[in-house]
């Protein structure tokens, strides 16, 4: 078994016993109608990272890298994830994409997010160079 | 031959990578999404999909993982959605961190050596998809971006199930390497300790000081809108920070009545509260309603969404209501929205629900009347409840 298989029976019984379950949860989506956007939504989900955002962030790290070496660079590094981390987290407000329904639903507007956020960006990036000059100067 | 680029164990250099920090990321991240899942499924349940009009997942498709929900503790679906929201947030870095922690895996070459290797990658895939889906859908969702046009709440729910199963999976499958991880950190060899290693531009502790403060930076741009108070201002990204004013209506609105199509005419003086028992109709005007025994309770407004408001409000007991309409022993009412279209205009209340002394059909907030906003002339405010379960605009309540 573990010789053509290429792992203990207990491998095998735990997918066994998980996937079923999955399948049923597919299936419970399927002849819906917008069954093509989730199951495609989901396609898209489990490569856009691995193909698209972890690429984007490790060639902008490697830029960054060159242009501040160590141990410069995390000053730059650190500002630049967070920043990166709420832009990518709250892009519907900022970018205003998720106005027109929440405008029509609760009557709200995203007006300030997309400032906001550049004042926290340039916030944090200050602080950082504050760091930067207190612990450079020593 | 192994092809070039990512596929060779030599392109990946960062000397952080090792099992023992996947295994503390994976660590870190389990006890969060166990925290977001849990109480998504409770959330699910608290919508007490099995009564008339509650379900928006097929209840003949669905697990039979409901209960009662209770009214005991106030705050109880304001914690539940606070938890799943914010701890959502907060997961997102350790989410991020752990799955850069694995990436040479997705290159190994062969893709598969054994059919149990390809069974495992598919299961990964699986964990891998319906994670992010579960994430993306949720961040957009909470701020009202539906730019995936499907059903949010169907494909969110199938999709954590998808989600919650791919991930036992995997810690069975992995639970003797993480083991391993811990006790002998990188001593334990795997494909995931760098062969030739760069120099380092940081250590693991500050990787994790990083991804710790990514989700700080996350939760509070966001908790003030669950906590509320002065915080809510604080909170600079939250999709509900705004603080409408200082009147006694001057709180979060989900829905408008001109978002509901609810119109001055509908609400006016021909209203009337029509209570059905039995094929017996009682029907009451909203003076009639103020002129009945009034009870005041302070109740927060917990959205789904993660935000809170809480409010004062007065109106007539539930319960009064069943007695007049001659259904004391009611097990169930179905309260009508007069909103003419949409989701949630219909939704049931349980006995329990309808009991609780604080279970009200509120006329009034903060000592005034309820705006048109609100709910004017009247709306369901009822403890523990799902926010928009506290149906607004109530033009009938049927028990049975």
């Amino acid at each position: 078994m573990r010789a053509r298989y290429g792992a203990s029976p207990l491998h095998l019984l735990a997918h066994l016993a998980v996937l079923p379950l999955v399948a049923w949860a597919l299936l419970q989506v399927v002849d819906r109608p917008d069954a093509m956007r989730i199951l495609l939504w989901l396609a898209v989900s489990a490569v856009v990272h691995d193909f698209v955002l972890l690429p984007f962030y490790s060639v902008l790290d490697r830029a960054g890298q060159l242009a501040a070496p160590r141990p410069a660079v995390n000053y730059v590094r650190v500002p630049a994830l967070l920043s990166g981390l709420l832009l990518l987290v709250f892009l519907p407000a900022i970018s205003g994409k998720g106005e027109p329904s929440f405008q029509r639903t609760s009557g709200l507007t995203y007006e300030g997010y997309l400032g906001r956020w550049l004042l926290i960006t340039a916030v944090l990036f200050a602080i950082s160079g504050a760091v930067y000059l207190v612990r450079g100067t020593k | 031959m192994t092809p070039p680029g990512p596929f060779r164990p030599t392109f990946w250099r960062s000397p952080l990578r090792g099992p023992w920090l996947t295994a503390l990321l994976g660590s870190v991240l389990l006890v969060l999404v166990a925290v977001v899942a849990a109480t998504g499924f409770v959330s699910h349940a608290a919508y007490q999909p099995d009564l008339p009009g509650n379900a928006i997942v097929d209840p003949a498709r669905d697990l039979p993982l409901n209960f009662v929900w209770p009214t005991g503790f106030t705050y109880l679906y304001a914690v539940t959605q606070g938890l799943h929201v914010n701890v959502g947030l907060v997961a997102i870095p350790f989410l991020l961190a752990k799955l850069w922690s694995v990436i040479p895996r997705l290159f190994v070459w062969p893709p598969a050596a054994s059919p149990a290797q390809a069974l495992e990658r598919l299961s990964i895939g699986l964990l891998v998809g319906s994670s992010v889906f579960e994430f993306v859908t949720g961040v957009m969702n909470v701020q009202y971006w539906y730019g995936f046009r499907f059903n949010f709440v169907v494909a969110h729910y199938y999709g954590a199930i998808v989600f919650v199963a791919s991930l036992l999976l995997h810690i069975a499958l992995k639970m003797p390497v993480i083991v391993r991880a811990y006790r002998e950190r990188d001593a334990a060899r795997t494909d995931l300790v760098p062969v030739a290693p760069a120099a380092p531009t940081i250590s693991r502790r500050g990787l994790f000081a990083v991804v710790g403060a990514g989700s700080a930076a996350l939760l509070l741009a966001n908790v003030g809108e669950t906590v509320g108070g002065p915080l809510r201002r604080l909170s600079l990204l939250a999709p509900r920070r705004q603080v409408i004013g200082p009147g006694p209506n001057d709180f979060q609105v989900n829905r408008t009545a001109g978002g509901a199509g609810v119109t001055a005419a509908m609400t006016g003086p021909d209203y009337r509260l029509a209570l059905r028992f039995e094929g017996r109709e009682v029907t009451l005007t909203r003076d009639e309603l103020l002129a009945m025994d009034q009870q005041t309770a302070t109740l927060p407004i917990a959205c789904v969404e993660g935000w809170t408001t809480t409010q004062k409000w007065t109106g007539v007991r539930l319960s009064e209501l069943a007695r007049i309409a001659g259904a004391e022993g009611a097990g169930t009412a179905l309260v009508r929205s007069l909103q003419p279209r949409g989701a949630l205009r219909l939704a049931s209340l349980r006995a329990g629900q309808l009991r609780d002394p604080d279970a009200l059909l509120a006329l009034k907030v903060n000592g005034a009347d309820l705006s048109p906003d609100h709910g004017y002339p009247a709306r369901i405010i009822v403890p523990a409840l799902p926010g928009v379960h506290n149906t607004k605009w109530v033009g009938g309540i049927e028990f049975s």
